[in-house]
């Protein structure tokens, strides 16, 4: 859900010079790499850049001032070393000597100053991602200082991704094409906007080996099973695969991959205090709610059996990710109706629900179901899928279906757990995670994790939600090429495709 | 026949502005959170107002109605919300794709049904009744099935053909071809069945009538009545039936579009929609209503060449 399109389309978009089947791509021979995208291209203003499926546009040609490593952790890249201040305030970043722009510019901390600022004052995911940047100075041509308004883990990350891309200063405003200093440049004669994007080699890349292929395109097609026709065919080298498709694609012969990108879905209740469906306010009925899901059922049912019951909205490997916690809700109809009858709720109550059978039918099946076996009574309200967002958001749902994503803990934790985040539409206040997440933003190393898994099992006993699992996407590649899934990313970044060693 | 087009085309334009404007409101109406949906459920509530004022969103309906009329007037069709294409690219992109499929399909379904509904009419018998059979099979198979196994038969298994995508006709006339010819078929083979019928009963009644008894009386040859007299009367009732379909096909276009993952102006309708991106579904809806209008213009001259009576009404 980490974009309309992305939640709409839920299993839910010209061809190259090559044209008839088969041709593509025949990896190590011509040295081409053809992928497709389920979303269409966002403008090139990083502005208004989108962090999604969207990011693999801009990858090949905007470089990140540091790369994320397959723990997502910060590797040097236009940046070379960077330091933090004691207060972690402050972030200096030394940057690469020589690099240039394809427009013949060279980076310096000055272009970096001028595009940390110019993606930040956009409406952008990218530019959401960066807002605690406070300034941005360029001390020397190879140094830039950053200064945060408080201290924050996810800055790195950020800029790793895109929010850390630079574009040429020339470029900033409104550019026609993206000029950047990455390995790639777009090559706008073999690109049809919306449709097709070519990108060739750009001579003298100072990680040329880096990236085993000459040239890139990347196809636009919203279809799942246009996608794995394509694939089968020959067409494409990798594309996303609908989970149910897994099965008969490796059948095939081709490589899947399958990686949990952070997404956590399930049941999240919104009206945590009860302001229009009193019962949620009670700490018995919430976690009722986590007792009534067969979670090993609906992984089976929903997720062809990919997945793994959890309780928490942090996934493995994240930072505040405690593997105790997931055993503390099984599922127990019988201690759901128990708990309910004491909170004083023995012939349960009456929920409305936002009807997301068109998008997620088996997950809203087994929500309905599940919700229906405890007592509670469910109503469904049809809507638009283009208003889901918003009525979520206006809070005319106590509960729903919901899935959430965000690159890194601290920003799950923004997203939804501080009073004024987006997500809580309800503006539900507790004074002890108010008090834990300030303790978050101050504190470091061992000492911030102790502390995030002190708010995540407060969150879990409190039962501010009811989780399933985390989200596990499909990622298929033709025989000859290999992908590597980013952490955090829900679709694997360019810089991770290479030719299969067999 | 002058004045006949004119008010025709008149009428045409009318049409293309009358749609446009109740697509305009009732894309206002819907009171949807389009800034919402752009950015993603990872944005503040502040940068979304950002982005709602940028959009304009925050102007009356009259304002940005007024604004939108004034730039479609002199040939802009403005920038899509989501990804920032000129909306006129965007559909000089997408239209020679759709229209690439449905008019390929229009011929092969003009060709067949004429060769059908002729052979039904002048056989008779169990090729009659085979041709009939055939017809209400195709009427009733959907389009998007037919799609799904000539996709996955002829591309995938076989690999005679490509699975999907497009090649321009300018890129490669055989690559055009062949990325047209299977949804081509797709779309073709309802319109194939309905019109195929329809020239079968024209003819048999064309047959019947007395001008052709007259002819056969005077020693013509079969092959002479049928061709030079029965056919071209019995042409224009198929040629209703035929535009009637042009209009289904583009709807069947978007369909099809997807199975073959074609950048046609249904996929960029269909994604506009469900996005709820304005500029972008008020262009293709004013295009498409534009093409329905000109095919149906040919289809009267056309039919006015096959029939001096209508020149004169």
């Amino acid at each position: 859900m980490r974009k309309t399109a992305a939640f709409i389309g839920a299993g839910f978009l010209t061809i190259t010079t090559a044209a008839c089947g088969g041709t593509a791509s025949t990896g190590a021979a011509d040295k081409t790499l053809t992928i497709s995208e389920s979303v269409t291209a966002t403008p090139w203003d990083l502005a208004k850049a989108s962090m999604g499926p969207e990011a693999q546009y801009y990858q090949p040609v905007y470089d990140t001032l540091v790369r994320l490593n397959s723990k997502n952790e910060p590797t040097p890249n236009l940046a070379t070393s960077w330091s933090y201040d004691k207060a972690e305030t402050t972030l200096t970043l030394k940057l690469r000597s020589g690099v240039k722009f394809t427009d013949g510019t060279a980076l310096d901390a000055q272009a970096v100053k001028q595009n940390l600022l110019h993606t930040k004052s956009g409406t952008g995911t990218a530019a959401g991602e960066i807002q605690d940047i406070a300034s941005v100075d360029a001390t020397d041509a190879q140094t830039v200082v950053i200064k945060l308004s408080h201290p924050t883990a996810a800055l790195l990350p950020a800029l790793g991704q895109v929010s850390g891309m630079i574009a040429s200063p020339k470029s900033l405003e409104n550019p026609k094409a993206p000029v950047g200093s990455g390995p790639y440049q777009l090559d706008t004669s073999a690109t049809t906007a919306g449709q097709t994007y070519t990108y060739t080699r750009t001579s003298g890349y100072w990680n040329a080996k880096a990236f085993p292929y000459d040239k890139i395109v990347i196809k636009y097609l919203a279809d799942p099973t246009a996608r794995t026709n394509a694939l089968l065919s020959g067409q494409l080298d990798g594309a996303s695969l609908s989970l149910s498709r897994v099965k008969t694609v490796k059948d095939r012969g081709l490589n899947v991959v399958t990686y949990q990108p952070g997404d956590i879905e399930g049941l999240f209740i919104w009206d945590r205090a009860g302001k229009i469906v009193p019962a949620l306010g009670k700490l018995k009925v919430r976690q009722a709610l986590n007792y009534a899901f067969d979670k090993q059922a609906i992984i089976k049912t929903a997720k062809t059996g990919l997945g793994e019951p959890t309780t928490q909205l942090f996934a493995p490997g994240e930072e505040g990710y405690d593997a105790s916690l997931d055993t503390k809700y099984s599922y127990d109809p019988a201690k759901a109706k128990k708990l309910l009858a004491e909170a004083g709720y023995p012939n349960g109550f009456a929920v409305t629900l936002p009807d997301l059978s068109a998008l997620f039918p088996q997950e809203q099946a087994a929500l309905t179901q599940s919700l229906k076996d405890i007592g509670i009574k469910v109503k469904l309200d049809n809507l638009p899928s283009d208003q889901i967002f918003s009525s979520m958001l206006a809070g005319k749902y106590a509960l729903s279906y919901f899935k959430l994503g965000a690159p890194n803990p601290w920003d799950k934790v923004q997203l939804e757990l501080t009073k004024n985040s987006t997500w809580n539409p309800f503006k539900y206040d507790d004074p002890k995670a108010d008090d834990l997440i300030s303790q978050i933003s101050k504190a470091t190393g061992a000492e911030r994790t102790t502390l995030f898994k002190e708010l995540n099992t407060y969150v879990v006993d409190q039962a501010w939600d009811a989780p399933w699992t985390p989200t596990v996407n499909a990622y298929a590649t033709a025989k000859d090429v290999k992908v590597t899934p980013q952490p955090g990313i829900n679709f694997p970044p360019i810089y991770n495709f290479a030719p299969a060693t067999s | 026949m002058l004045v006949f087009l004119f008010r025709r085309i008149a009428a045409g334009v009318v049409l293309v502005v009358v749609v446009a404007t109740a697509t305009f409101l009732l894309l206002s109406l819907t009171g949807t959170d389009v800034a919402r949906n752009i950015l993603g459920e990872t944005a503040s509530p502040s940068q979304v107002s950002a982005k709602a004022r940028e959009l304009g969103l925050d102007e009356p309906l009259v304002v940005r109605y007024g604004h939108w009329i004034d730039r479609a007037v002199h040939g802009d069709l403005g920038q899509s919300w989501f990804t920032g294409d000129s909306v006129n690219q965007s559909l000089a992109n997408t239209l020679p794709v759709t229209l690439s499929i449905v008019l390929v399909g229009m011929l092969i379904a003009l060709v067949l049904s004429i060769a059908l509904g002729t052979l039904a009419a002048l056989r008779g018998g169990w090729v009659d009744r085979v041709v009939q059979f055939a017809a209400v099979l195709g009427t009733a198979i959907p389009s998007f099935l037919i799609a799904l196994v000539l996709a996955v038969v002829l591309a995938v298994q076989l690999g005679l053909l490509p699975a999907t995508g497009y090649v321009a006709l300018g890129t490669s006339a055989t690559g055009w071809l062949q990325s047209v010819i299977l949804p081509a078929v797709a779309l073709a083979v309802a319109a194939t069945a309905a019109t195929a019928m329809q020239v079968r009963g024209a003819l048999i009644d064309v047959l019947r009538a007395d001008f052709v008894r007259t002819l056969r009386s005077r020693g013509l040859s079969t092959r002479s009545v049928v061709y030079k007299h029965a056919l071209r009367n019995a042409a224009p009732p198929a040629l209703t039936v035929l535009a009637l379909q042009f209009i289904g096909l583009i709807g069947g276009a978007v369909v099809v579009e997807k199975v073959f993952g074609l950048p046609g102006i249904g996929t960029l309708a269909n994604s506009a929609a469900v996005r709820g991106d304005a500029p972008v579904l008020l262009g293709t809806v004013v295009v498409t209503v534009a093409v329905v209008v000109a095919v149906n213009l040919l289809l009267d001259i056309a039919y006015g060449w096959l029939n001096p009576k209508v020149r004169v009404s």
